[in-house]
């Protein structure tokens, strides 16, 4: 070491640091607060259940659905579509990165098993993957259940939005315009530039929001979906 | 008092849920992941706000943390990530400066060794000259000096190459070599 390295140290040792918070009680309340958010799903879900049966029917269907959550996503039925082109589906999630890494900036530990590709992408509370099935690329994404407002559907009046049967409660989009936002989470003004959308199957489990895009079918999205939350 | 547990037998335990043992390891952890989030993150509430995100995120994600990696970088990389999130969003970094105590010539105490080693006037100067380092260079140098993390731990913090951090590191310590020697 350096006699200036020798002085930095020196130097940081007689820092006015802020005094370091005790943080354990608070991290102990949030991490062990998931069983009572388990047990609050049972409501949560009759309640969802009747919001499904409310979709199934269209005109309930059109009213309900012009602005609603699932898990971290919202869905925003608009009238004009914003501006937004055709980019490749990884567009605005930063370079491809291992597992470890991803899952390092992401916070998030990836729950899709299998089929395991090498290529992963990552923002704050959100972790990718590209897939082939059926030979055809599908974006796998999973959102940290808490981070409202990571990810923003935009839906034309052309795109049909079904209820389908995945999860806690899973929507099936498809056909139109639709627009993808992708936001790098709460309180970040960063905001990756809008592209069309394909299909998408959006679902929840736990506190992990699962979303699937591609130019698959509703039958055959829902069978790679069975796969990675089996 | 009982001995420690050591820390590969606490991230055991946490992964297997055991929340008083990840507990500890917050404990043993939340001083440095402090100070790194307030480096990056400019003021004391938004650092504490990602110092306590970040272990809640890195709990969450300790099912995939290998055994036998180094903890702390991995934690680190975590809050950073938080940290940097926050700062972006307001666009400030944190004004370094010198405790109040330090800047008095009499005392009770004596002062460390390597305390000694320094004038006030030359820790005034050089301090003005780590904070006047452009944002990569200053934060590596604090991360490195200040904080006391090896290359290898700024590196996988900052989720950078050691090469790149090398070079900001080398580049930094010779603008700051001029305002020393």
């Amino acid at each position: 070491m350096t006699e200036l390295e020798r002085a930095l140290v020196a130097l940081g040792r007689e820092l006015d640091f802020p005094p370091e918070p005790d943080l354990r009680s608070r991290v102990r309340e949030r991490i062990e607060r998931r069983p009572r958010y388990r047990r609050a799903l049972v409501p949560a879900l009759a309640l969802l259940v009747a919001l499904g049966i409310a979709l199934a029917v269209p005109e309930a269907r059109s009213a309900i659905l012009r602005f609603f959550h699932i898990g971290a996503v919202t869905i925003e039925r608009v009238e004009t579509l914003p501006p937004g082109r055709e980019r490749p589906l990884t567009a605005g999630l930063g370079p491809a990165l291992s597992l470890h890494d991803a899952e390092a900036r992401s916070g998030v530990a990836l729950v899709l098993t299998r089929p395991r590709p090498q290529r992963f992408y990552a923002q704050p509370g959100l972790i990718a993957t590209l897939l082939q099935y059926r030979g055809k690329p599908v974006l796998v994404a999973e959102l940290q259940g808490d981070q409202m407002g990571i990810a923003k559907k935009l839906a034309g009046a052309a795109t049909r939005v079904e209820v389908a049967r995945i999860g806690s409660f899973g929507l099936w989009l498809e056909g139109g315009r639709h627009l993808l936002i992708w936001e790098a989470g709460p309180g970040e003004v960063r905001q990756i530039e809008p592209r069309l959308a394909g299909n998408v199957l959006i679902w929840t489990e736990g506190d992990r929001t699962f979303r699937l895009e591609g130019g698959l079918n509703k039958g055959q999205m829902l069978e790679l979906a069975r796969q990675i939350t089996r | 008092m009982g001995r420690p547990l050591d820390e590969s037998n606490l991230i055991g335990r946490a992964k297997r849920g055991d929340t008083h043992a990840y507990e500890e390891l917050v404990y043993a952890h939340q001083g440095i992941a402090f100070r790194t989030a307030y480096l990056i993150a400019g003021n004391a509430a938004d650092a504490e706000e990602a110092a306590q995100d970040g272990f809640v995120k890195a709990w969450r994600a300790l099912a995939r943390f290998r055994d036998g990696a180094p903890f702390r970088p991995w934690l680190l990389q975590i809050v950073a990530n938080e940290a940097r999130n926050r700062r972006r969003s307001v666009g400030r970094r944190a004004h370094l400066a010198l405790r109040a105590a330090t800047e008095e010539t009499s005392g009770d105490a004596a002062p460390s060794p390597e305390a000694s080693l320094l004038s006030a006037e030359v820790r005034q100067t050089l301090l003005a000259a780590v904070n006047e380092l452009p944002e990569d260079q200053r934060t590596v140098i604090a991360l490195r000096f200040f904080v006391g993390l090896s290359e290898a731990e700024v590196a996988e913090t900052l989720s950078l190459p050691t090469g790149t951090v090398k070079s900001r590191s080398a580049r930094a310590l010779e603008r700051l070599r001029e305002s020393y020697d």
